[in-house]
C-alpha cells in the first residue's frame, strides 16, 4: 500500500493544539539560536487562534511545529490528539495531508497547475482516489471561493486575491480539522484582504474548522477567539477577543 | 560597502548580479566549464590517439582497416564537437532565461534598453569567458597529467610535440563565440519583449497552450500525473527534448559506431582469413606464409625467399590427393611470390564542361604511379577460401587472364581510383585492376591473379601453398597430416595468424573506446545540467507539496517521473535513429550484431538512468530538509 494512502484518524475532542513548555533551538553556523523558549499554547476545536508578534518572534516556527514540519527541542506538542514529537516522517506526512490545511502569505500554489488542479491535488495527497468525487468537490470549493470562471487558469494568470482564494479552497480540499494560515492577508490590499477575512470566518462559522493564524491584520484579531503574542521566542501574553474589542 | 557594490557600470552590475545569484551562478559556471573542458579534452585525446595509432600502425595494419579506424575517429570527434557546442549553447540559453525576470524588472524601472542590453550581455560575457578559459586550462591539465607512460601505445610512440595545440585554441574559442552569440541574441530578444511577460517568471516558463488537456493515467498514481503536467507545461519542453535527444543520439552513434566499426574491422580480417582452415606447404613456405599473414599485426620485416624453389612446389597430382580425403571440403591451391610491380593510370579522355554549353574533351596521357614490392597470389577463382570485403567482387573464372585484384594498402598510391583506369605491370605484362579488397596478408600489399597467369609467368605447373577447409572430424586432420608428411609438407592451422591479427585489432580499438565512454560521460553531464536546472526552477513547488503533506515516497516518485520521463522520451526518439544510422550509414558492409546495439543501448540507458535517478534522489533528500521557512515569497 502506498504510504500516501495512509490516513491517520485523530480523535481529540475538545483540544486541537496543545503545546506544553515547548522550546525550539536551531544551530546556525554551529551556534545554538533559541527560536522558542518554553511556550504553552492551547487552542480548542472550532476556535480561531491568532499568533502575533514582530518578525523573528517565532510565529512561523509555531506553525511548523503544529504541522509537524519540525520537532521541538523540548516540551510536548499534541495536535488533534497526536503526539508529534514521537511520530515518524511518514506518519507526519499522512497526518498533514489528512488533517491540516495550509494558507500562506505568498499563496504558494503549485505554479504548473491550474486553480482547480491545485485544489484537486490536495485531495490526491490525502489519499482520496475517487476522481469523480474529487472533481465534484473541487467544483464546489472553487465555487465557494467565487472562482468558477477562473478555475482553468494558472496561478500566474490570477491576481493576488484570487490566488489566496484558491489557496483557501485548497486548504479546505482535504476537509481538515485544523487550518494553519501564515499572514493570509499580508500581501493583499485592504478590500481583497477583507474578502479573505470573510472567507476565513465562513470556514469557522459554517464548516466548524479550527484556525491558527499568524497575522498583523486587526480584522483577524477581531474575529480571533484567542490571541498569543510572541516576543523574542517567548510568549508575551495570551488575550481573549473580548479584551481586544474593549 | 565593498568596492564591487560601489561600482556602477557593466562590470559592477555583472559582479553584483553573479554574487547575488550565488549557487545558481556557480552552477552555470560549473556546467559550462565542465562542458568546454570535456569537449576540449575529448578532442585532444582523439587527435592524440589518431596521431599515435597512425605512427604505430604505419608499418602494419592495412589501408582499409586504418581508414575504418580513422574514419570512425573523425566521425566521433565531429559528433563530440556538435554535442559540446549544442550543450554549451543550451546551458547559456538556460542561464539567460533565469535572468528574464530581473531584466523585465530593470527595464520596467526605466533602464534604457541599450544600456540594459550591454550590462546583461557583459554579465554573460564574464561567465562564458571565464568558463571557456578555465575549461580549456582544465582540459590541458587533465590531458597533460594523463598517465601516458602506463599505456603501451604511448610508451611505444613516445611524446608528440605540439600535438593538440590547434584543438586547444579552436575548441574553447569556438565555444566562446557560439555561446556569446547565443547569449546576445537571447538577451536582445528578452530586452525587446514586453516587460510584463518578462516580470512574470511563472508565465515566462509555462506553455499555456497545453492547459486543459492533461495526461492522466490513474494506475500510475497522482505523482505521475503531476509530473506529466509539470514537464509538459514547461515552455522549454520541446527544446529540451530536442537538445537532450540529439546529445543522446550522437553519443549513442559514437558508442554503437565504435562497436560496429570494431566488429566490422574484425569481420574484414575474418572474412579474408576464415578460422579452422589448414595451411599445407613446405616448412619454409609455411613459415613465410605465417610471417606474411601476421605482418598485419607485427612490425617484424618479412624475409625474402625464393618462393618457386623446386622443393617448395606441390604438384597438381599431389594437390588433388588432398581433395580425395573424405572430410576435406575445399582445397584452395595457391602459388605465391613477391615481385616488383609498377602502377599506371591508363591514358584516357577526360571531358569537362565550361561555363557555357561547350564540352571540352581532353586526352590525359598515361601516368606512372610508382613501383613497389608486392605479394602476388595466384589463386583458383573457382575455389577460393576467403570471402574478402571487396569493392567490385573477387576474381571469377570468366575474368581475363590479365586481371588482378588489388590489396587495400596498394590503393591510393600504386593503384589509383577509379579502378577501371588503373593498371599494374608485373612479370613484364600489364594487368587490369578489377577490384580492391581488404586483406591482412602482407599487410594489404597484395595482388590476387588467376593461378594460370602466375604459373605461366613463373614457369611453374604446381602450387606452393594449399589452404584446406575440412570438417571438424579429428580423423580428417590426422589423414591430412599423414598425407602431407608423405609429401614432405607440413600442416598448420590458420587460426594463430587470425588470432594474432584480431588481438592487434582488439588492442587498437581498446584505446579508441575511451572516446565513446567519455562522450557518454559528457552526455550524462548535459542531462545532469538540464535536470538540476529544472529541479532548481521548480523547487519551490516541491517544498509546497512537502508542506501540504506529500510524503517522502510521493516526492521521490514525482522527481523520478519528471527526470526519467524526459530521459525516456528523449531516448525513445534518439535510440531508433541511432540504431538506424549505426546499421546503415557508418561503415561499408558493416558487421552489425544485435548484441552490439543492445550493449550500446543498455550502457547508454543505464548511465543516463543512473544520472536521472541519482539527481532525483539527491533533490528528494535535499527536499527533506526544507520547511515552510524555505518557501520563496
Amino acid at each position: 500500500m502506498d504510504p500516501q494512502d495512509e490516513e491517520i484518524e485523530v480523535r481529540a475532542p475538545g483540544i486541537a493544539v496543545d503545546f506544553v513548555g515547548v522550546s525550539k533551538e536551531y544551530l546556525v553556523s554551529g551556534k545554538p539560536i533559541k527560536a522558542l523558549t518554553s511556550i504553552s499554547i492551547n487552542v480548542k476545536e472550532g476556535e480561531i487562534a491568532a499568533i502575533v508578534g514582530p518578525s523573528g518572534a517565532g510565529k512561523t516556527t509555531v506553525l511548523n511545529l503544529i504541522a509537524g514540519l519540525e520537532k521541538p527541542s523540548e516540551g510536548d506538542v499534541k495536535v488533534l490528539g497526536l503526539d508529534l514529537a514521537v511520530s515518524n516522517e511518514h506518519s507526519l506526512s499522512a497526518f498533514r495531508s489528512a488533517n491540516i490545511g495550509f494558507i500562506f502569505q505568498s499563496y504558494n500554489l503549485v505554479s504548473t497547475l491550474t486553480a482547480e488542479e491545485n485544489v484537486e491535488l490536495m485531495m490526491e495527497l490525502a489519499g482520496w482516489s475517487d476522481s469523480g468525487r474529487n472533481e465534484r468537490l473541487t467544483a464546489e470549493l472553487i465555487s465557494m471561493v467565487g472562482l468558477t470562471d477562473r478555475s482553468k487558469h494558472l496561478p500566474a494568470q490570477l491576481s493576488g486575491g484570487e490566488q489566496q482564494r484558491v489557496a483557501i479552497a485548497r486548504a479546505m480540499a482535504n476537509d481538515p480539522a485544523l487550518i494553519l494560515a501564515d499572514e493570509p492577508t499580508g500581501n493583499l490590499d485592504l478590500k481583497t484582504g477583507l474578502e479573505i477575512v470573510k472567507l476565513l470566518l465562513r470556514l469557522k462559522g459554517e464548516k466548524g474548522k479550527t484556525l491558527v493564524v499568524t497575522t498583523h491584520d486587526d480584522r483577524i484579531f477581531e474575529m480571533a477567539d484567542v490571541i498569543y503574542r510572541l516576543e523574542n521566542g517567548s510568549l508575551g501574553s495570551v488575550d481573549r477577543p473580548v479584551r481586544v474589542r474593549s | 560597502m565593498e568596492v564591487w557594490e560601489a561600482l556602477i557600470g557593466p562590470l559592477g552590475f555583472a559582479v553584483n548580479s553573479l554574487r547575488r545569484r550565488g549557487f545558481h551562478s556557480y552552477l552555470a559556471f560549473l556546467g559550462l566549464t565542465l562542458t568546454v573542458a570535456t569537449t576540449t579534452f575529448l578532442l585532444l585525446l582523439g587527435q592524440d590517439l589518431a596521431t599515435r595509432l597512425g605512427i604505430d600502425s604505419s608499418m602494419r595494419s592495412t589501408f582499409g582497416i586504418s581508414w575504418l579506424i580513422f574514419a570512425y575517429l573523425v566521425l566521433a570527434l565531429a559528433l563530440i564537437s556538435i554535442v559540446g557546442l549544442l550543450s554549451s549553447s543550451y546551458l547559456v540559453s538556460s542561464m539567460i532565461n533565469q535572468r528574464m525576470r530581473d531584466i523585465g524588472v530593470i527595464k520596467a524601472a526605466g533602464a534604457l534598453p541599450r544600456r540594459l542590453l550591454s550590462y546583461v550581455t557583459f554579465e554573460a560575457f564574464v561567465v562564458i569567458f571565464s568558463s571557456c578559459l578555465v575549461g580549456a586550462l582544465s582540459a590541458l591539465l587533465i590531458y597533460a597529467s594523463w598517465s601516458w607512460p602506463s599505456i603501451s601505445l604511448f610508451r611505444q610512440v613516445g611524446p608528440i610535440p605540439n600535438a593538440g595545440a590547434t584543438v586547444l585554441i579552436v575548441v574553447p574559442l569556438t565555444s566562446f563565440l557560439l555561446c556569446y552569440v547565443v547569449a546576445s541574441v537571447r538577451v536582445r530578444r528578452i530586452v525587446g519583449s514586453s516587460s510584463v511577460n518578462a516580470i512574470s517568471r511563472q508565465l515566462s516558463n509555462l506553455d499555456l497552450k497545453s492547459l486543459g488537456k492533461p495526461l492522466r493515467i490513474k494506475r500510475l498514481g497522482s505523482a505521475f500525473n503531476l509530473a506529466t503536467r509539470n514537464v509538459s507545461r514547461d515552455r522549454g519542453f520541446n527544446r529540451t527534448i530536442l537538445s537532450v535527444g540529439i546529445c543522446i543520439f550522437l553519443s549513442m552513434v559514437v558508442l554503437s559506431g565504435a562497436l560496429v566499426s570494431a566488429d566490422t574491422s574484425a569481420s574484414y580480417v575474418v572474412r579474408a582469413m576464415p578460422p579452422h582452415i589448414l595451411i599445407v606447404a613446405n616448412s619454409n613456405i609455411y613459415n613465410q606464409y605465417v610471417s606474411l599473414g601476421t605482418s598485419f599485426s607485427r612490425t617484424a620485416p618479412v624475409l625474402s625467399i625464393d618462393y618457386v624453389k623446386e622443393s617448395y612446389i606441390i604438384s597438381p597430382q599431389n594437390a588433388s590427393t588432398f581433395r580425395a580425403i573424405p572430410g576435406v571440403e575445399t582445397v584452395d591451391t595457391r602459388l605465391i611470390t613477391v615481385s616488383s610491380i609498377t602502377g599506371y593510370v591508363k591514358a584516357h579522355f577526360a571531358s569537362n564542361q565550361d561555363t557555357g554549353e561547350n564540352i571540352n574533351t581532353q586526352m590525359i596521357p598515361e601516368v606512372d604511379t610508382g613501383s613497389t614490392q608486392a605479394l602476388i597470389v595466384g589463386i583458383n577463382a573457382t575455389s577460393p577460401i576467403g570471402d574478402w570485403y571487396t569493392s567490385d567482387g573477387f576474381l571469377q573464372s570468366v575474368d581475363s587472364q590479365y586481371t588482378m585484384i588489388a590489396g587495400d594498402s596498394l590503393i591510393g598510391n600504386i593503384v589509383q581510383m577509379p579502378l577501371n583506369l588503373s593498371q599494374i605491370s608485373a612479370f613484364g605484362f600489364r594487368y587490369d585492376v578489377k577490384s580492391a579488397l581488404v586483406d591482412p596478408l602482407n599487410a594489404g600489399r597484395v595482388l590476387y591473379a588467376p593461378i594460370q597467369t602466375v604459373q605461366r609467368n613463373l614457369g611453374v605447373t604446381g602450387y606452393n601453398v594449399l589452404l584446406l577447409k575440412v570438417n571438424n572430424d579429428p580423423a580428417v586432420l590426422s589423414a591430412v597430416s599423414q598425407l602431407a608428411s608423405s609429401f614432405g609438407l607440413v600442416v598448420g592451422s590458420q587460426d594463430p595468424i587470425l588470432n594474432s591479427n584480431l588481438a592487434f585489432l582488439n588492442s587498437t580499438w581498446s584505446y579508441i573506446f575511451l572516446i565513446p565512454i567519455l562522450s557518454l560521460a559528457l552526455t550524462c553531464g548535459i542531462l545532469l545540467s538540464y535536470l538540476t536546472t529544472n529541479f532548481s526552477r521548480r523547487f519551490n513547488d516541491y517544498v509546497v507539496l512537502k508542506v501540504l503533506g506529500a510524503n517522502v515516497w510521493y516526492r521521490l516518485k514525482l522527481l523520478l517521473w519528471e527526470s526519467w520521463g524526459v530521459l525516456a522520451i528523449s531516448m525513445l526518439i534518439a535510440v531508433p535513429v541511432a540504431w538506424a544510422v549505426s546499421i546503415f550509414f557508418l561503415v561499408p558492409d558493416p558487421s552489425v550484431s544485435v548484441s552490439d546495439l543492445e550493449l550500446s543501448t543498455v550502457v547508454s540507458s543505464s548511465a543516463l538512468t543512473t544520472v536521472s535517478l541519482g539527481s532525483a534522489a539527491i533533490y528528494s533528500r535535499k527536499l527533506g530538509f526544507m520547511t515552510v521557512k524555505d518557501l520563496k515569497a
